[in-house]
């Protein structure tokens, strides 16, 4: 019996989180003149970008486009899933204060929206895998890596959402953590680079990020499978992120109806 | 027999911090321009205590600012309360004005859809009442019209004609109504829309209407409660409790 109240909030909740992403998205798009284009060209703009100072940042990194690729677009996912989340609570005040609802709705539906276009950026993935000239099956091991990173990245959203209700300064906060930790995380350049900045403890291990890059990059550049001690750290980001930035969320999630 | 109580409320008390003012010198005001506001307590609620029996609708009146909407919100779990509780029998539904929620960019259709799953319905429920909530609002022509291009008493009748189809279709035990229509709507609607919350509230519905409106509360209620500054003034039968209030607020203008 609980069971199924449960499993019927998650449905619940999954709707309606479609729905709110469905609604923002068409929205978002809404009297733009290219629309939803923007989703294929902004990434590629970047991969552009970077390809043309290639000899310069990606030396000796082989299959440097889809190494890029990847690392960009995984980044941008955790970057505008988090900071869509400090605002979406706020920007719903109309809802929460006038009707009971499941909070973590809002949370889900900027992942979900985040999920909408990164399809965009998967397909532009598939292309640079023929390009290369590299099975574009290995596509079919992304989901898994994906699945985990989503939990992480929702973790990390709630965690945001409960800040940005709380700390105004917070959104301004996470822009300028977020630009100092793309450049801390081996996107454009070789994940070795970082071990000769003499620091005294690995960067790269504690780097969530850097797990869930590498491991999707391996599998689908490399055609080859991640150190166990690699997959494991990333599922525990994963499921430790996700249990703690949900148990602050539920703590504060009664407060925010008078805060907004 | 004794009909069953389904709300119960007892010694509820709800406070806010809210901004104050205090007298200071340049120099102290210089230093908390970095600082936070002060700020103080405010009980919006102080020792609040009835309860409503099963098929009972009470009437909640008083002026602006009074703690109606905070009563409601309270009970609804909206917010929590900072003293004592509130107990609730069977499943409960609060409803305001959601007409602040609509996305100003989205067309009618989009927004039908967007407002009725947050009320509670499904993708195919209201598809199957879609049409009924257009017709009900009086929008047939602009189903497909920006929110933006409508003028601000059509937007009330799209939320309110959302909200009284997800109420008919969740079917709760419980209704709390808070202030369900705003002013700005011709006699037409505003006779269809009492109709449908006459209905509402009928039969073995227990309901909180909260409301300006001293007919609606008449037509609707047996019971009352006359809140000011937090506090219960009066509580009885509707028509008493609202003779009194009218009597003071007569005698005020």
């Amino acid at each position: 019996m609980k069971a199924k109240i449960f499993i019927n909030k998650i449905k619940g909740i999954l709707g309606l989180s479609l729905q709110l992403a469905k609604a923002d998205f068409k929205q978002r798009n809404e009297g733009s003149f290219l629309g939803i284009l923007w989703y294929l060209l902004e990434p590629l703009f970047m991969l552009f970008m970077f390809l043309m100072v290639r000899n310069v940042v990606g030396q000796g990194i082989p299959n440097y486009p889809l190494y890029l690729f990847l690392g960009l677009i995984m980044f941008n996912f955790f970057r505008k899933t988090t900071s869509d989340s400090i605002k979406v609570i706020t920007d719903n005040s109309g809802f929460i204060k006038s009707i009971k609802l499941n909070h973590e709705a809002f949370v889900v539906s900027a992942l979900l929206k985040s999920v909408f276009s990164h399809f965009f950026e998967i397909i532009i993935l598939l292309f640079l895998l023929v390009y290369s000239g590299i099975s574009i099956l290995n596509i079919v091991f992304y989901p898994l890596v994906f699945f985990f990173f989503c939990f992480f990245v929702l973790g990390i959203s709630f965690f945001a959402a409960t800040l940005g209700v709380y700390l105004k300064d917070f959104a301004n906060l996470w822009r300028v953590f977020t630009r100092l930790l793309w450049l801390a995380t081996p996107i454009f350049y070789a994940s070795k680079l970082i071990s000769k900045l003499n620091l005294p403890f690995d960067f790269n291990s504690l780097n969530p990020l850097y797990y869930f890059i590498t491991i999707a990059r391996e599998c689908i550049a490399y055609n080859k499978v991640s150190q166990l001690s690699l997959i494991i750290g990333a599922v525990i980001f994963s499921l430790s992120f996700f249990v703690l930035g949900f148990i602050v969320f539920e703590k504060f999630k009664n407060k925010f109806s008078e805060m907004i | 027999m004794m009909k069953e109580k389904r709300i119960i409320v007892e010694n509820l008390s709800k406070k806010f911090r809210i901004g104050a003012k205090k007298n200071r010198n340049a120099l102290a005001q210089l230093v908390s321009f970095f600082s936070k506001n002060t700020e103080k307590d405010f009980w919006a609620l102080k020792n609040i205590s009835f309860s409503v029996k099963n098929g009972e609708n009470i009437g909640i009146i008083g002026k602006n600012g009074s703690g109606k909407t905070t009563l409601l919100r309270t009970i609804a779990g909206i917010y929590e309360p900072d003293k004592a509780g509130i107990k609730v029998k069977g499943n409960l539904v609060y409803l305001s004005n959601l007409s602040n929620g609509l996305k100003p960019k989205l067309t009618v259709r989009d927004n039908i859809f967007l407002l009725g799953s947050i009320t509670g319905l499904g993708q195919k429920d209201i598809k199957k009442k879609f049409n009924e909530i257009v017709d009900f609002a009086g929008l047939e022509n602009f189903v497909y019209s920006k929110i933006h291009q409508l003028s601000s008493g059509m937007i009330q009748r799209l939320a309110f004609s959302i909200s009284i189809y997800s109420l008919k279709h969740s079917n709760p035990d419980i209704i709390l109504l808070d202030e369900p229509f705003s002013e700005g709507n011709d006699e037409e609607f505003s006779r269809k829309a009492l109709n449908e919350i006459e209905e509402l509230t009928k039969y073995e519905r227990t309901a909180i209407l909260v409301s300006h409106k001293i007919d609606l509360i008449k037509n609707c209620c047996n019971k009352a409660i006359w809140l000011d500054k937090g506090k219960i003034v009066k509580q009885g039968k509707a028509d008493k409790v609202i003779e009194k209030y009218l009597k003071l607020t007569n005698k005020i203008i």
